[in-house]
C-alpha cells in the first residue's frame, strides 16, 4: 500500500517547514520561477529546503496529481500547499506570509 | 510557441466571459503572463483560480506551445 514516492514525499514535508519543490539546486536554480521562489523566502530568512525534482519524472508527477497544481515550482509551508510565487506574491502583499511563517517556525 | 489569439480563445472556451491579457515575456512566444478577469473566478481562492487557468490552457501547456506561464487571476468586482 505504501508507495515509496509519496512516503518520500510525506517525510520531506515532514522535515522542512518551508519545501520547495522545483528545478535545479539552491546554488544552480534551472528555472527563473524557481529562482523567483527562493528570492522570495530568502526576504523572510527563514530557512528552506529545495528538493530538485527536474530528474525525477515519477515524482514530478506525484507532486502533480496530489496538488492538482501542473507546474513547479511548487510550494509547501508547514506541510501545506501554496502553490508559488502567483499566489504568494498577493499573500504577501496581504501580510499573510509573515504570520504564517512565524506560526509554521513556532511549533516543533 | 503559441499566438496570443490562440492562447485567448483556450481561456475563453472554458471561461466565456473573460477577458484575457497576454505579455510575451522573453520574446519567443512562449513564456507568457496572462491576467484573466472572470467571474468564475468568483468566491474561488487564489489556488482554485489558477488551477481554472490550469486547466484551460492544459493542452498547450502538455505539447509545450506554453513553456512558462504567470497568472492573475481577477473577477471585475475585485479592487
Amino acid at each position: 500500500m505504501a508507495d515509496p514516492i509519496q512516503e518520500e514525499i510525506e517525510q520531506e514535508l515532514k522535515k522542512h517547514k518551508i519545501l520547495i519543490y522545483g528545478k535545479g539546486t539552491k546554488s544552480a536554480p534551472q528555472c527563473g520561477f524557481t529562482m523567483e521562489t527562493m528570492q522570495f523566502f530568502d526576504r523572510y530568512g527563514y530557512p528552506y529546503e529545495l528538493v530538485n525534482v527536474l530528474q525525477n519524472p515519477a515524482k514530478r508527477d506525484a507532486l502533480t496529481k496530489m496538488t492538482n497544481w501542473p507546474t513547479l515550482p511548487k510550494v509547501f509551508i508547514d506541510g501545506k500547499f501554496y502553490g508559488d510565487t502567483d499566489i504568494l506574491d498577493p499573500m504577501e502583499k496581504n501580510g499573510e506570509i509573515e504570520p504564517l511563517l512565524k506560526d509554521a517556525f513556532k511549533k516543533e | 510557441m503559441i499566438s496570443t489569439e490562440a492562447l485567448t480563445k483556450y481561456i475563453q472556451q472554458c471561461m466565456p466571459d473573460a477577458s484575457v491579457s497576454v505579455t510575451d515575456r522573453t520574446g519567443t512566444m512562449d513564456h507568457f503572463s496572462v491576467r484573466v478577469v472572470s467571474d468564475a473566478f468568483q468566491g474561488k481562492s487564489l489556488l482554485d483560480r489558477h488551477r481554472l487557468v490550469y486547466e484551460a490552457l492544459a493542452e498547450p501547456m502538455k505539447d509545450g506551445r506554453i513553456h512558462a506561464l504567470e497568472i492573475k487571476a481577477e473577477t471585475k468586482t475585485t479592487t
